[in-house]
Formats: C-alpha cells, sequence, structure tokens
C-alpha cells in the first residue's frame, strides 16, 4: 500500500466506514461486515485504530460501576475450568475462590494487589519473559517480539509495514559487536512464531538487540543481512 | 496503577499469566462494567457482557501490540465494541432507551483530568466546533451505542439523511483533528 493509494479516493469511503464502525452506528449486518474487514485487512484494522484514537477521550463519561463478584467467578469457570489451578501459584485457587471474595475487606484487597503486584515491580534477575519493541526511523515497520525462554519460543505480532512483492522480513540478534546471527525470516501475518536455536536461546536470555532487515524473498543469501534494517529494539524483562 | 502498569498487566495477560489476568479484571472490570451498563442498558445482560468481554481480553491480549490506543483505552474499546455488537444483534431496540439517554454524563472525574492533557482534549474541542445537535448526535451515538436507525427515528428524520448528517460531522471532525 503506498502512500497515494492511503490518501487516494478509496480512502474517503473506507475512512468513514471506519468513523462509523468505531462509533457504532452501523446496522447489524454492515457491522459484522466492518467487524471481519478488521481481522483480516490490516490497512482496515489500521483506520479504525485511528478513529478509536480519535474518539477514545468521550469514553472518560462512562461511570465505572461495580461489578459483582459472581462474574469474575463465572470468567474463570468459563476460561480455566478444565485446567486446574498450578501449584506453582496456590494464591490463584484463593484469588478466585468465591467466599474469598465475599469476605474480604477491602484494605486486605488492596494489601493482597500490593503483595500480587510486587513481582512485577521488582524484577528477578533470570528472566522468563522478554519483550523487545522493534521500530525505526523513517520506517512503518513494527513488530512486538516476546520471547519465552522456557519454552525458546519467540512470539511476534506484526504491528504495522507491509513487506514489498519478492521480499520478505528476517530476524537477526545482534551482541555487542559480533555478527548479526539470523534467527529466521518472520512469516507473514498477524501473529506468528519463531524457534530459536540453542546457541541464540542463553544470549536472548541475557537480552540482546533485535533487528528486522529487507531481504529477498526466502531471507538472506549470504547468511548477513543484505537489505536495509527497517526495524530494531532491545529484549527487555517485562 | 500506571498505564505502564496496566501494560505489563495485558502483555502477562498474553503470555497466559493468571495471576495478572486477576489484577487486570480488579483494577479494570469496575470501568468496562460502567460501558457494557450504559450500551446495553440492563444489568443482566451488561454481566454477561462483561463475563465474554474478559474471555476476549484473556484470548485476544496479543492484538493489543498492534493498538496505537492506550491501554485502559484498549480495553474500554473491546467492552464497548463487543456490547454494541450485542444491542445490535437484538431484533429490536430497547424500548426504554429515550431513557438512557436522559442519564446525565457524569462530570469528568480524576481519570479524565489524567488524560485532559492537550491530545485528549483536542476531540471535545473539535466537537465543540460543530452545530450543538450533531455533536450530541455524535457523543450520544458513541456513548450509548445507538444506530443510524436508532437515531433517525429519535431525530424523526429519514435514515439517508442522519446517515448523510452524522458522516457530514464526522469529515468535520477528521479535518479538525488531522489540523
Amino acid at each position: 500500500m503506498t502512500l497515494a493509494e492511503d490518501n487516494g479516493p478509496e480512502r474517503g469511503g473506507d475512512d468513514l466506514l471506519a468513523a462509523e464502525y468505531v462509533l457504532g452506528v452501523l446496522a447489524n449486518d454492515e457491522r459484522q461486515i466492518a467487524s471481519r474487514r478488521v481481522d483480516t485487512e490490516s490497512t482496515f484494522a489500521r483506520l479504525v485504530d485511528v478513529w478509536e484514537v480519535y474518539l477514545s477521550p468521550l469514553a472518560t463519561a462512562y461511570a465505572a460501576v461495580e461489578p459483582p463478584a459472581s462474574v469474575k467467578v463465572a470468567i474463570d469457570r468459563r476460561l480455566f475450568a478444565s485446567t486446574p489451578a498450578r501449584s506453582a501459584e496456590p494464591r490463584t485457587g484463593l484469588w478466585s475462590s468465591l467466599g474469598f471474595w465475599r469476605g474480604i475487606a477491602t484494605a486486605a484487597l488492596a494489601a493482597l494487589a500490593i503483595y500480587i503486584a510486587v513481582p512485577y515491580v521488582s524484577l528477578p534477575v533470570e528472566q522468563e519473559r522478554l519483550v523487545a519493541s522493534l521500530a525505526a526511523d523513517g520506517s512503518d515497520v513494527k513488530y512486538l517480539v516476546v520471547y519465552d525462554a522456557a519454552t525458546h519460543d519467540v512470539g511476534l505480532s506484526h504491528v504495522s509495514g507491509e513487506r514489498a512483492a519478492g521480499k520478505d522480513f528476517e530476524l537477526w540478534m545482534i551482541e555487542g559487536k559480533n555478527a548479526p546471527v539470523s534467527m529466521g525470516v518472520i512469516p507473514a501475518g498477524a501473529a506468528t512464531h519463531l524457534t530459536v536455536s540453542p546457541a541464540v536461546q542463553q544470549k536472548l536470555a541475557q537480552g540482546a538487540v533485535l533487528a528486522v532487515s529487507v531481504e529477498p524473498t526466502g531471507g538472506s543469501p549470504t547468511g548477513q543481512p543484505t537489505g536495509p534494517v527497517v526495524a530494531a529494539g532491545d529484549l527487555k524483562g517485562v | 496503577m500506571t498505564p505502564q502498569d496496566i501494560t505489563k498487566l495485558i502483555v502477562r495477560t498474553s503470555m497466559k499469566d493468571r495471576a495478572a489476568f486477576d489484577l487486570l479484571y480488579r483494577q479494570t472490570s469496575a470501568k468496562l462494567f460502567g460501558v457494557c451498563l450504559r450500551v446495553l442498558n440492563d444489568r443482566g445482560e451488561a454481566e454477561e457482557a462483561l463475563q465474554e468481554v474478559f474471555v476476549k481480553i484473556w484470548t485476544k491480549a496479543d492484538r493489543f501490540a498492534v493498538s496505537d490506543l492506550s491501554p485502559i483505552s484498549w480495553l474500554v474499546a473491546i467492552a464497548r465494541n463487543h456490547a454494541i455488537d450485542r444491542i445490535r444483534a437484538r431484533r429490536k431496540p430497547a424500548a426504554d432507551i429515550d431513557a438512557a439517554l436522559d442519564v446525565a454524563d457524569p462530570a469528568p472525574g480524576p481519570e479524565a483530568m489524567v488524560v485532559a492533557g492537550g491530545e485528549a482534549e483536542r476531540v471535545h474541542h473539535c466537537l465543540d466546533e460543530l452545530e450543538k445537535d450533531r455533536a450530541a448526535a455524535v457523543r450520544g451515538a458513541y456513548l450509548n451505542g445507538e444506530s443510524y436507525a436508532e437515531l433517525a427515528e429519535r431525530h424523526g428524520v429519514p435514515l439517508n439523511t442522519m446517515r448523510t448528517w452524522l458522516r457530514r460531522s464526522l469529515l468535520k471532525l477528521r479535518e479538525c483533528l488531522e489540523r
């Protein structure tokens, strides 16, 4: 999608449709079609997101209303009924128990919230999960990368920026002054995964710089980046 | 909780961290329930909708990365869109839609003060540039999730007139927001 197309006559129609979708005025059938386009067309999804951002300050007029405790119990039943709480996290069972919810005093709840929040504030030395936001000046290519050290899985959320025809995006790990190490061609799609070789795993767990370069379809023929780097960022603990 | 804290909770939820999900629920469920209640105007339905909203948040938390929205706005958008999907799927519009419209908007709370910086102020400023009744229609549609059909009925104009009317307002709004 070129800039000219973005601002061409098409934009008006889709941009207004995005605004109508966000505002919520479309009839049921029109709304369902628009909703499907949000899931399948990243360009349309971006237009919708822009309008969500524009109009989101209006939502401050929604008053907060405490829902009954039964709602959370029902959510947990729907999501976790078949998987008992992991033994490593005994507080999860307590947290979702109905009696606990009914009986607990607000002050105690606030204390518990702090207790649970503490692990996120004071980070352990060994990071199990690391996150990197990849972007660069002069490029609209953006990815969010989540590395799970336990499963050696790299999850990639494609935020924006399309690859040109005949080109692929390749992910690289850069450690200090060493030559970039390829982590593979990023599969096309909104949410994709890469598996990491044992050699790369340890370096990733210590935190490294990740970069995305433009390469011919199938990846760099030389084993080193041959095209421009369009996004980069540090892996950091969450 | 700062927006950064909510972001961390969403990211950890995307990694299927239940403790983070529980805390995210604690911190945000009242706001999201308020959204469902306002749009659906029915407590039982709003409770059901809130369940579905948090099921969605659990399963789609990784999509947060593709949005420019602030974390709480992203969560509100999920709740609003889901509640609107629900009322659109109803056979008939709620009988007491007019009663719902009579509910006065509460004064902006502390949350509004926090986001009342330049960017957030712009949409209010730009709405003020529209004619008063048109700005009210945009706000009403946003907050109550009214359809074109419902707006047309309330204003006593044909549906296409209402569509033209509101689209023109949206174009003006965009022009002002991009200025």
